[in-house]
């Protein structure tokens, strides 16, 4: 599964840190999110969609693989 | 995610300072052979085999041991479990994925290296591997997962 998480925290000028402390996760957590290395719980990709205020299948794009 | 198993983060220095002293313990006491006559107490022992000398055997015995290997194996064994399973300062789906990520992991090199050892190794020398064999399962896990967490704290953005 790929994710925009990058894309959106960009244009909404924000750390990693600063998401992960929004959301109330690690830090750690958002940058294995977006190195595509961990796929987020769906509580935790409705939390982040919600921050930003786009659909979840915008912010989360599902694979040929998955 | 809430793991209602895990022990507040303030426990985890506590669990460092005990498993580290533990292993330092263990360390010494595979070098000399597990010969130490400090702290000889009277122990209660639900089964006593004896020793090659004595005949003193049967269930419910009161008996005469030096309690440093037990004391150096309970040091371990608490101290692992604190250190495994007390809380991140961050508690999130991720580090209990990496958790039980490394169990799994410590599970399955634990008994491939036991059946190596089960292969190669024999007779006295065994004792040891079954000795060692104890604690490697907590030590994996712990091993495992601080590098994992460590590896995913180094690349930053």
């Amino acid at each position: 599964m790929k994710n925009k998480i990058k894309v959106q925290r960009a244009m909404h000028d924000m750390t990693q840190a600063d998401l992960a402390e929004k959301i109330g996760v690690s830090r750690q957590t958002i940058n294995a999110m977006e190195k595509n290395k961990y796929v987020p719980s769906t509580v935790l990709s409705i939390k982040i969609a919600k921050l930003f205020k786009v659909p979840v299948e915008d912010l989360f794009i599902l694979e040929d693989d998955d | 995610m809430k793991a209602n198993y895990l022990l507040p983060n303030k426990y985890k220095l506590f669990g460092w300072i005990l498993f580290i002293i533990g292993l330092i313990g263990g360390i010494y006491l595979v070098g000399t052979d597990y010969e130490s006559d400090v702290l000889n107490l009277k122990v209660f022992a639900l089964y006593y085999d004896g020793t090659f000398f004595t005949e003193n055997s049967g269930f419910f015995k009161i008996i005469e041991n030096s309690i440093v290997d037990e004391l150096v194996s309970i040091a371990i064994i608490i101290g692992g479990l604190v250190v495994g399973f007390s809380r991140e300062k961050v508690e999130d789906e991720f580090i209990y994925k990496l958790r039980k990520d490394s169990l799994v992991w410590a599970i399955i090199a634990n008994y491939i290296i036991l059946l190596l050892t089960i292969i190669f190794v024999y007779n006295f020398t065994f004792f040891d591997v079954l000795v060692f064999n104890m604690f490697t399962p907590l030590l994996f896990f712990i091993i495992r997962f601080n590098f994992l967490k460590l590896k995913s704290n180094s690349n930053e953005e």
